[in-house]
């Protein structure tokens, strides 16, 4: 078996050529994902068919600035499974606070929560960051969003307003499909990507097809 | 002077309106005790906000409110540790998590209403139809290779499937229409243990019918404590459906009617928008009886004002919870005689 790390993602690691996070509770899996022990360490295998940021990785991303210690604010949380990768990265310094609107996704997630201790998970709507403005402390490093709803881009802005730190980082997985069935994708992420250009420095980005159809994949930095 | 009592995880701290902290009172570090806390803070004075108020008085407060404050949210981390609260972040992450996955469970338990249980029974009724109906299928073709002329005799399941059950083999059925075809029958013969276990099968199906009919007059009740409104004016299957297309009964309160009129036909109106097939004009509303006794001209505008009736029902079953059914539902029997003598 070959395990390398990743050549430029911290936390990020090659186990056989198969991207994989170091599991911060060994012995268990979240999403029936692969496990591979190696001396005191167990990888999980993260599946670039079931999570979004593992496809833009596996698309040749350029930047992914998730890295230890940071916090982490995820909108669309759900059940966790791209979650739970992230809590690898970040590790037991850092905290991802998951808001999620269905209830019962979040039963799923409750569980690893419990077992992980660095992930705080939030019954709450996304549209409404008035209403965890009290959970959340302080500024995040990071804004996630996977929401696949009509008002992706509006949730993010006013998110990141809020919560996210000068500078800070914030990524979305764009669903052409949410925001208009009728149009073509390119052209909504033309809209999308001149909306967020407004408050963002756009890093990097990548479609996420096919393995996630009509998917466009965003990195960006906060402006200000 | 002014002040606020801020409640947190680490405790309820008293701050003045320049943000100087007055008074804090430590939380017992225990995620359940200060998830009950947190919660029973949203509704109530907790006994430490008051020692809090007492302390600000003292101090010569006097306007003094309960409030989220922007000063001690981003301030928190560094207040945790100052505070002797936690030796570390790392401690406070796991707190914070903690007490939200308490206070989480909470929300959760109170989200999930009686209307899930509708919604859980509208599937299963569904999922029993399709099931009962491969298996009356399969009933008919098995049973046919005995007495194949029962078939187009018998054109209702429930009673082919009692016949075989009462019965047993074609020799023993009595009944006016089948037996003249006994003597003469086309199919072949069976022995005593090959008619004991299609009669077991068929049994097995009878039961299926009970267990539906069981489960519709359960969700028939529940809809008449949750949703007597929506439940006189649509029907109770009709009502259920509603309920479950729309992921509950508040949602469905939520709704506008323009939606509600299409719920069921989702499938037809994306095909539309991507220009294959024409607009939908109703979901499964179209099963009101009012509809169906509707003849075809009048029926876009009957839909319209049904669901206009049905989203107006839903609102009042999930905010108010008084019962206008009867009220309702004359209303909507003048408007239709309306549209029709028009
Ligand atoms: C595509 S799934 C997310 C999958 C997840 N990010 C992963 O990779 O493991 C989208 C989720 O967003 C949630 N969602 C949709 N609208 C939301 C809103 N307004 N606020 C919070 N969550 C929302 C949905 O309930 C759903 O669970």
């Amino acid at each position: 078996m070959k395990i390398n790390p990743h050549k430029k993602f911290e936390g990020i690691f090659l186990v056989n050529g198969k991207l994989a996070t170091v599991s911060l509770r060994p012995g268990t899996t979240v999403y029936g994902e692969r496990l591979v022990k190696s001396g005191k360490k167990e990888y999980r295998i993260w599946d670039f068919y079931r999570s979004k940021p593992a496809t833009a990785i596996k698309k040749g991303l350029k930047e992914f600035p998730l890295k230890k210690g940071m916090s982490v604010l995820y909108l669309g949380i759900a059940s966790g499974t791209t979650a739970s990768h992230f809590s690898d990265i970040v590790g037991k310094d850092g905290l991802i606070y998951g808001v999620e609107i269905a209830e019962r996704v979040l039963r799923e997630l409750i569980i690893h929560a419990e077992r992980r201790g660095n992930i705080v998970p939030i019954l709450a709507d996304a549209r409404k960051p008035e209403s965890y403005e009290n959970i959340v402390f302080g500024k995040v490093d990071l804004i996630y969003e996977d929401v696949a709803s009509k008002d992706q881009i509006p949730i993010l802005i006013r998110n990141a307003e809020k919560f996210l730190k000068s500078r800070g980082y914030a990524l979305i997985a764009i669903k052409s499909q949410s925001i208009d069935v009728t149009k073509k994708p390119r052209e909504i992420y033309k809209k999308c990507l001149t909306e967020l250009e407004k408050h963002f420095d756009i890093l990097d980005k990548v479609e996420l097809d096919p393995f996630e159809k009509m998917h466009l994949f965003v990195v960006m930095k906060r402006r200000n | 002077m002014k002040a606020s009592i801020v409640t947190t995880v680490i405790g309820c701290f008293g701050v003045s309106e320049d943000n100087n902290i007055i008074a804090y009172i430590k939380f017992q570090k225990d995620p359940q005790i200060i998830a009950e806390k947190i919660q029973a803070s949203e509704t109530e004075k907790i006994p430490e906000e008051r020692e809090i108020e007492d302390k600000l008085k003292k101090k010569g407060f006097t306007e003094i409110k309960k409030t989220s404050n922007e000063f001690i949210r981003t301030n928190l981390r560094a207040l945790a540790i100052e505070k002797k609260f936690v030796k570390s972040q790392a401690e406070l992450n796991k707190l914070i998590s903690k007490v939200n996955i308490e206070l989480t469970k909470i929300k959760i338990k109170k989200a999930v209403g009686r209307d899930a249980l509708i919604m859980q029974v509208s599937g299963a009724i569904e999922e029993l139809d399709k099931s009962i109906n491969i298996l009356v299928e399969r009933l008919r073709e098995w049973y046919g290779l005995h007495f194949p002329e029962m078939d187009r005799i018998i054109e209702k399941h429930e009673k082919f499937a009692e016949i075989i059950e009462k019965f047993g083999s074609r020799e023993a059925i009595e009944h006016p229409e089948l037996s003249q075809f006994r003597e003469k029958s086309m199919g072949i013969d069976l022995n005593k243990a090959d008619v004991k276990i299609v009669q077991n099968f068929a049994k097995d199906v009878l039961e299926l019918y009970k267990l539906r009919e069981e489960l519709s007059k359960y969700s028939e009740d529940l809809l008449k404590k949750v949703a007597p409104n929506l439940e006189e004016l649509a029907g109770p299957m009709l009502a259920a459906k509603l309920i479950s297309l729309a992921g509950g009964l508040e949602k469905l309160a939520r709704m506008p009617s323009s939606t509600i009129q299409l719920l069921g036909a989702e499938k037809a109106l994306f095909r539309h928008l991507h220009g294959r097939g024409k607009s939908p004009k109703h979901g499964v509303i179209i099963v009101h009886q009012y509809i169906q006794k509707s003849p075809l001209e009048h029926r876009g505008k009957i839909a319209r004002l049904i669901s206009s009736k049905l989203s107006i029902a839903a609102k009042i079953d999930f905010y108010s919870k008084t019962n206008r059914a009867k009220e309702m539902k004359k209303e909507l029997e003048k408007k239709i005689r309306e549209i029709k003598s028009k």
